[in-house]
């Protein structure tokens, strides 16, 4: 007699729940009930491993790295129709971010379709530093966060994009602008790291 | 004319958001021109800073994500108080959200009082953060709109491009002043009918540019671009309008890499409502309607504004 096979899917049943209880919005999730308004309303659900809706019923059978590694979170572009048509008032979208954001702190969005969590770093960096985001800074710095042979590519592909914002002066060329009070600005945000890590 | 010293002027503390001083200057420029003409008076933020936008919260986490609207809030508080006005989609969803949230969670905003206390501030007010297009519809009224016109945009057509994230999630609720619907908003339409342009029939008022992904990999939506450009190609426009500094940016400066991509030949002006009416109210094609600042030129547009 032969042994079962094996399957290749891991199974995290306590998933769910931790997805209800840490999850902006998680707890929300309960009310889910499978129509599939949010995957049929989703501008870009061709470009997503999984629609909304099945990625909520994948979650709930406690595929935690199947979930965790899809790209549908990162895909997500925030056009907010899935929150606004659901009826059981699922916030799909936030649920999405705040997953994706889970994903990317426990080193899964490395994993795949990375590009997201490569663009918001370098976003996140320009916040930081001068209080302001520089459209120059953060689109040099994501073109050449993948290497400096796709950063050469990317910027050669958007030179003529370039090129027309800074005739019509909606690009600049001298320094990043930035706020007055960088001290205080970088003093309240770590302040603001340190709480949620103490409250997590 | 309207007479600026004898009609009232109600104070908004404005926040003109990163783009403002970047991509959408020309959005900036028109609205502090336009602004004091229909009874708004924008005094700027002091010292306001970056809302994180659809993709700070990934790399900052929720907090610190939330925080950054809370040192805006705390500013505008220590400013009196006014009610918040943002043209920035992203602004918009952003501070109005953490707003909302701050309201309602007792936790939070002892969370986030906490962090800006390192910055001598504190956000302890319950302040109102509107969208400058819900303040145009619900404070201002179109037939203020209406008699300010001197310089109508007869024959101009105009397909209304409202986007996502200026109705979505908000318009339709208390909170964002219930001022519009989410999936067929009319507000964008009634600004062009009061400028006295045609609003063409455009059913992808409220289609997706894909946002901060068509910035970051642009080949998986441009697709959705291209739908939008056919749309207001087949509806004849002259131009599209747009409130959103980044429906502005994708639908204009993807042109080039849409038709590349697709075989299309479009090449059609993405301005801004306010643009618009700059030129509507007479004001000067540069200095206030920012005509110069299009990558795609709105000639038709150009030629009816005054020099």
């Amino acid at each position: 007699m032969s042994a079962p096979a094996q399957s290749a899917t891991t199974y995290d049943l306590g998933f769910a729940r931790w997805v209800y209880d840490n999850i902006d919005g998680g707890d929300k999730l309960r009310m889910c009930m499978q129509c599939g308004v949010c995957s049929g309303s989703c501008p870009i659900g061709t470009e997503m491993d999984h629609g909304p809706r099945k990625l909520f019923m994948m979650i709930r059978a406690g595929m935690k790295e199947a979930v965790l590694t899809s790209n549908t979170m990162s895909n997500c572009v925030l056009c907010y129709r899935c929150i606004v048509r659901c009826p059981r008032d699922v916030p799909v979208a936030y649920i999405l971010q705040d997953l994706y954001t889970k994903a990317v702190e426990e080193g899964y969005a490395e994993a795949k379709d990375s590009e997201n969590a490569r663009f918001s770093k370098v976003f996140w960096w320009s916040t930081v530093t001068h209080g302001r985001v520089d459209e120059r800074v953060i689109s040099a710095g994501y073109y050449f966060s993948g290497g400096l042979v796709e950063g050469v590519k990317k910027g050669l592909a958007n030179l003529k994009i370039a090129l027309g914002l800074l005739r019509t002066g909606r690009m600049h060329l001298g320094a990043p602008k930035k706020i007055k009070d960088t001290e205080g600005f970088k003093a309240i945000l770590r302040k603001a790291k340190e709480i949620e890590r103490r409250e997590q | 004319m309207s007479d600026g010293a004898t009609e009232s002027k109600k104070k908004y503390t404005y926040y003109p958001g990163c783009s403002a001083q970047g991509s959408a200057s020309h959005l900036d420029k028109s609205l502090r021109a336009i602004a004091p003409e229909i009874g708004i008076e924008l005094e700027e933020l002091d010292d306001w800073n970056c809302c994180g936008a659809s993709v700070g919260h990934l790399e900052s986490g929720a907090l610190p994500n939330t925080v950054l609207s809370g040192r805006n809030l705390a500013l505008a508080q220590k400013q009196g108080g006014q009610d918040i006005l943002t043209a920035c989609a992203a602004c918009y969803i952003n501070t109005h959200s953490a707003n909302e949230k701050i309201k309602k969670d007792v936790a939070l905003r002892r969370n986030v009082n906490e962090a800006l206390a390192e910055g001598d501030l504190a956000y302890d007010e319950d302040l109102q953060v509107r969208h400058a297009c819900e303040v145009i519809v619900n404070d201002v009224g179109m037939e203020k709109i209406e008699e300010r016109v001197t310089n109508p945009l007869t024959g101009l057509k105009v397909a209304g491009y409202v986007g996502c994230q200026t109705v979505r999630p908000f318009a339709n609720t208390d909170a964002g002043g219930k001022y519009d619907t989410y999936d067929d908003p009319e507000f964008l339409d009634n600004f062009t009918k009061a400028v006295g342009a045609e609003a063409v029939d455009f059913n992808l008022k409220t289609s997706c540019c894909g946002g901060a992904i068509s910035l970051i990999s642009p080949q998986k939506t441009l697709h959705l671009i291209k739908q939008i450009l056919d749309a207001a190609e087949e509806a004849e426009a002259d131009v599209i309008a747009t409130p959103c500094p980044l429906c502005q940016q994708n639908v204009e400066m993807y042109q080039d890499a849409v038709n590349k991509k697709f075989g299309t030949k479009h090449n059609i002006p993405v301005v801004f409502y306010s643009q618009l009416m700059a030129v509507a109210f007479g004001m000067d094609a540069k200095d206030d309607a920012a005509l110069d600042q299009n990558v795609i030129r709105a000639k038709k547009l150009e030629k009816m504004a005054r020099k």
